[in-house]
């Protein structure tokens, strides 16, 4: 399968010392669902940004579709489609209107355009909203629109950048599964960006982890899942632990036992049958217990393993967030975008 | 083709935006309308000429033309102007628009779109443009309307040829865009409304106050006259004043004041589009 999209060694620095996005490299397939999973400010939607010739890179090299990126986004505009975080559609015009505006500017040939239109309100379960402004439209509503708008012109590359923000689930799952009848109708390669971790486990054929603007990990979810190295027992104890660790090392079918924050984390291939020989050889050193857990191999298992960190959903603003905010502040001091 | 049809559609959709939002359009009105009701109404210095018992009415309207420039009273000198300053008013809302996408996200949209940076500037500034010439009619109609209600009034005293009306349509036109240009590129450059609108204020009343549209031209101090004579309101104001009240007065024919409009038009559109195609391409 030949490759949608390449980067190599893309890289964006902000203020000259942030690295928002450090030196990645990857490769997305044709027709593939490709996301990018991290937390915020982990260099997300700098990458996508990049991608979409949106911004320019600090360094670094990138095609979509066959076309190189920096040096044909005109050209690159006209094969992608891109659904923005937040709502852009214009509010004072009317959900056909923002339609056939984007038709207009997508060049979607003039007599395939009411019908192209008509097709995609229906799809999108726009039509009965149609004639009404924009600003009347529920979240649900614009999130839906702002994708007929995203893929107005069939486009062979999609870029969605955390498209399901602030949906409920409910609005999260039909819009997911838009996609992927979109995708098995017309074969297009999806490339997303999210921090949901269901999401992306659930959606992507392939998943980047990224963190810091590093690329910390990559491949289908059962891979992800399968580097964890099975279940994953978490035992808190009430107080000091002393010995407790070297005991669990020892059980039998443990391959591995970390420590953080005092807690232990236990992986074997069975959780459940783990999980009362932990207990006892806890007790029988004395240790008591604040808590024990088992969790599956999910990508959260997958985030900690390769981040050393706990994946949250809701973290706030990171070091490169900040300094985005400040340079835009800076730029619009300046007078300039 | 597309070009054209990306041009139409933007285009559209500003008019469309504009059709919908009437407070804007009476926003635009309100400074050129209170003028003419308040300060012309008000400021109307002809009729106590008029009431002097040491000047013969030969003589006051003498005194009169050679102040106004062959107006036959302040309020229609002053008419003329307003007419004029619409093009300044109604144009103030193009470069909000682009802050107010900004903010909304709409122009990203646009801006990632194969809209060039030129189809986005173009069909703002044609929408831009346009807008001001019609609010310039609906001034000029009450200005006309007022002298019909017991209140001062515009009287035009030349016969207007379809030439000369050419010609006033085309100084509303080229002012328009000469500020529709101004106003854009301040839109595409600055982020923040609050900017946006002081930065409007700082332009708008010296903009007003240094153009032929207020004082009466005789009265006006030399220095004052010389600034005047290069700003495009004054440029735009005299070519509606030599259709509207006759050319004695004027140095020169109304097409030399057109040419000076033309090329205030030309350098602000250069520079516009400049900034425009700046402010849209891909940032670093």
């Amino acid at each position: 399968m030949p490759d949608a999209i390449v980067a190599e060694g893309l890289s964006k620095t902000f203020n000259g010392s942030v690295k928002a996005v450090d030196s990645i490299s990857f490769r997305v397939s044709e027709g593939e669902i490709y996301g990018f999973l991290g937390p915020n400010g982990a260099g997300k939607t700098t990458t996508l940004s990049m991608l979409t010739a949106v911004l320019g890179p600090t360094a670094g090299h990138a095609m979509v579709d066959g076309l190189d990126v920096f040096r044909q986004p005109h050209e690159l505009k006209q094969r992608i489609g891109l659904v923005f975080q937040e709502s852009t559609a214009d509010q004072d015009l009317t959900g056909r209107e923002n339609l056939e505006l984007a038709a207009s500017l997508f060049d979607v040939p003039l007599r395939d355009t009411p019908q192209r239109v008509n097709y995609l309100l229906e799809r999108l379960a726009l039509a009965d909203s149609a004639e009404r402004l924009v600003k009347t439209f529920s979240g649900g509503m614009r999130r839906r629109l702002e994708l007929a708008v995203g893929i107005i012109h069939s486009p062979r590359v999609l870029f969605l950048d955390e498209p399901t923000l602030g949906l409920d689930p409910q609005g999260r799952a039909g819009f997911w599964k838009i996609i992927q009848d979109l995708r098995k109708e017309s074969g297009m390669t999806v490339f997303l960006t999210t921090h949901y971790l269901d999401e992306a486990d659930g959606m992507c054929d392939r998943i980047a982890i990224i963190d810091h603007g590093k690329i910390v990990a990559t491949g289908t979810p059962s891979q992800l899942k399968d580097q964890v190295g099975g279940d994953v027992v978490t035992i808190r104890p009430s107080g000091a632990a002393p010995g407790v660790e070297a005991a669990l090392r020892a059980l039998p079918g443990v391959t591995s036992v970390t420590t953080q924050d005092g807690t232990f984390r236990v992986k074997c291939p069975n959780g459940e049958t783990l999980i009362p020989k932990a207990v006892a050889t806890a007790s029988s050193l004395g240790a008591g217990l604040a808590g024990v857990s088992l969790r599956r191999p999910s990508l959260d298992e997958v985030f900690l393993e390769f981040t050393g960190r706990e994946y949250r959903e809701d973290e706030g603003p990171t070091a490169t967030d900040r300094a985005v905010f400040l340079t835009r502040m800076q730029d619009a001091r300046r007078g300039r975008r | 083709m597309t070009a054209v049809r990306r041009w139409a559609a933007l285009t559209r959709r500003e008019l469309l935006k504009l059709a919908r939002n009437p407070a804007a359009i009476a926003t635009s009105l309100l400074l050129p309308i209170l003028y003419l009701l308040l300060f012309g109404q008000g400021f109307n210095f002809s009729s106590l000429l008029k009431a002097s018992p040491y000047l013969s009415p030969t003589q006051q309207a003498l005194l009169l033309q050679q102040n106004l420039l062959g107006a036959p009273d302040y309020f229609s000198y002053f008419a003329a102007g307003m007419v004029g300053f619409v093009a300044v008013t109604a144009t103030l809302f193009v470069g909000a628009n682009v802050i107010f996408d900004k903010l909304f996200g709409t122009l990203k949209r646009t801006a990632a779109s194969p809209a060039t940076a030129t189809d986005i500037f173009g069909a703002r500034l044609v929408a831009g443009s346009l807008q001001p010439v019609g609010l310039a009619f609906l001034v000029l109609g009450l200005a006309l309307l007022l002298g019909h209600v017991g209140l001062s009034g515009l009287h035009v005293t030349a016969s207007v040829s379809v030439l000369g009306a050419l010609e006033v349509v085309l100084s509303i036109l080229l002012l328009s865009v000469m500020f529709a240009s101004l106003f854009l590129s301040l839109g595409f450059t600055i982020e923040v409304p609050q900017t946006y609108f002081a930065v409007v204020n700082a332009i708008n009343l010296p903009v007003l106050l240094t153009s032929a549209a207020l004082y009466p031209w005789g009265s006006m101090p030399v220095w004052l006259q010389s600034i005047a004579s290069y700003n495009p309101v004054t440029l735009a104001v005299w070519v509606l004043r030599i259709n509207f009240f006759g050319d004695s007065y004027y140095k020169y024919a109304a097409w030399v004041y057109l040419l000076g409009l033309l090329a205030w038009a030309i350098a602000m559109f250069t520079i516009a589009t400049l900034l425009t195609r700046r402010a849209l391409a891909p940032k670093k």
